[in-house]
């Protein structure tokens, strides 16, 4: 079954989320967004129904969040939980009702990023992850990765600086340049540290497209097969006895605070692991 | 992840970021500030703002550089808030989460450089109404707590404790019903919308009793006359501005 980062948001039935979310990960410039362009034709012609989602697309959030950037004067704390605001709506009201429906979500960015952003702002680590805590663990998360070299030139060169891409708001003074090298750096080294406890599945961004669109492509197809084998074992046992109907009582139980979530070989769809409490780094 | 784990931030620990990719908590005292935050809490009609705007023209007549901060008002994010309630969009987390949000650019942009700066900080309303709501709309008790773990520890936190009978009766007494979010009308406790209002207030309620003791609050029976009540209320404000030294008071 589903599960979530530990906590259990009101209402949130776990037991009938089929479909499978998909994370596409990596810092500004790494190609997400085309990669989720390609993906999802392609997707669609194997015959899967597709839903795409990304950062400030909710209609609760988006705009607002949209109108406080332009002013430049959105505060670190505000920001992190702007951004929360924006992705819990999303999960409530696309995400859950997508994978419910057995549609696979595509996803530009997901938690981690919105982690990483605070945590290079100076959040608590331990802050940010109980926020994030009633988040689903999706199926696998892909991380294009890209170094500071290959990344300047891609994101600089194309459309010039951006204040927030730049993280001005964190080196005031600072020109542009420096600014946006010292916070990508800081963002790329959080990345990684993520990367190992969520186990993100790595690609190399710096290749062209086609080539990191057909790694990804092999991926998806390697977790869509093996659950779908799954699928069809287990429907070859249990077609003859009565399934255990899933009861919100049953759910409820989980909704308290849960203390072992891992998310430890959460691509490999095996999810028993010693969970380690180890408060912040 | 180690949510969950037990740890637990806060509330009350302020964010201080130091290094971008240095994760650091700083431990702030309400010593550690020139300034000092009074907050008021209860339901609506229990009489709380009547007695904050009292308690602010004495202590501006005593040459305090006093500061008014009200929930759910900061220009950044309140016209979010707005249009999630006018549309109906907002599920018990996205409702928490909004608010927080609005708190925090209140805390980072006039609270906390407020009381760096040595100014008496009033708010009508504070973290506890959050608390409230949000568990008894069904939050996670601790989650909600985590959630404000930025928010700084007011040096008095007044609940004005009435039963819900006399608040409803003061706030029907000019009006004929309650706003959507206000009864609690997204719960679907009730069709009618004063016995929402009723069941989903019973439940604030219950959550203010709980955070009485685990976050010491001051309570003030606010059935009492409001004479009464507000002199109670600057005998209290008095006996602890007199110890703070380090306050701007204007000669």
């Amino acid at each position: 079954m589903r599960e979530t980062y530990g906590r259990l948001l009101p209402e949130m039935r776990l037991a009938d989320l089929g479909g499978k979310l998909i994370v596409i990960e990596g810092t500004d410039g790494a190609g997400r967004s085309t990669q989720i362009d390609l993906l999802k034709p392609w997707l669609e012609e194997l015959g899967h129904a597709v839903v795409d989602t990304g950062m400030t697309r909710s209609p609760l959030a988006g705009e607002g969040i949209r109108r406080a950037k332009e002013g430049n004067n959105l505060g670190r704390v505000t920001q992190a939980l702007f951004y929360a605001t924006d992705f819990v709506d999303r999960l409530e009201n696309e995400i859950v009702p997508a994978l419910r429906a057995g549609f696979i979500v595509l996803t530009d960015r997901y938690i981690y990023s919105l982690m990483a952003r605070a945590i290079v702002r100076g959040m608590d680590p331990r802050w940010i992850r109980s926020i994030y805590s009633v988040a689903l663990k999706p199926d696998a998360v892909f991380y294009l990765r890209l170094g500071i070299d290959q990344l300047l030139p891609r994101v600089v060169f194309s459309r010039g600086f951006d204040y927030w891409e730049s993280g001005m708001d964190l080196y005031p003074g600072h020109d542009m340049f420096d600014s946006f090298c010292s916070y990508q750096a800081a963002l790329l080294t959080e990345f990684d540290r993520l990367s190992a406890e969520f186990n993100f599945q790595m690609v190399d961004a710096a290749a062209d497209a086609r080539t990191v669109c057909a790694q990804l492509q092999k991926n998806i197809l390697h977790l869509l097969e093996r659950d779908s084998r799954k699928n069809f074992i287990s429907r070859l046992y249990n077609d003859s006895i009565t399934a255990p109907q899933p009861t919100d009582t049953g759910l409820y139980a989980i909704a308290a605070p849960v203390a072992a979530p891992s998310a430890n070989g959460n691509g490999n769809g095996n999810g028993h692991h010693h969970h380690a409490a180890h408060p912040g780094r | 992840m180690e949510i969950g784990s037990g740890v637990r931030i806060g509330p009350f620990e302020v964010f201080a970021p130091l290094q971008p990719a240095v994760s650091m908590v700083r431990h702030y005292g309400e010593h550690r500030f020139p300034g000092r935050l009074i907050v008021v809490e209860g339901i609506d009609g229990s009489g709380k703002s009547t007695q904050l705007s009292l308690l602010h023209k004495w202590l501006e007549s005593k040459g305090y550089g006093v500061v008014f901060s009200e929930w759910n008002s900061s220009p950044l994010v309140k016209d979010t808030t707005k249009h999630g309630k006018k549309k109906k969009l907002l599920t018990p987390a996205t409702f928490s989460l909004i608010h927080s949000t609005d708190f925090a650019d209140r805390t980072e942009r006039s609270i906390l450089p407020l009381l760096k700066a040595g100014a008496v900080v009033l708010c009508d309303r504070y973290i506890y109404t959050a608390f409230a709501r949000d568990v008894a709309r069904g939050m996670d008790r601790a989650w909600v707590r985590d959630l404000y773990g930025f928010a700084v520890k007011p040096a008095i936190a007044f609940y004005f404790r009435v039963p819900l009978e006399t608040a409803i009766n003061r706030l029907l007494d000019g009006r004929d019903g309650f706003k959507f979010y206000e009864a609690g009308m997204d719960l679907n406790l009730a069709d009618d919308s004063v016995e929402s209002f009723r069941l989903f207030q019973g439940r604030i309620l219950s959550e203010y009793e709980k955070m009485i003791p685990e976050f010491g609050l001051t309570v003030v029976d606010a059935t009492l006359p409001i004479e009464v009540q507000q002199m109670q209320v600057r005998q209290i404000v008095k006996a602890h501005l007199d110890k703070a030294k380090e306050l701007r008071v204007q000669a």
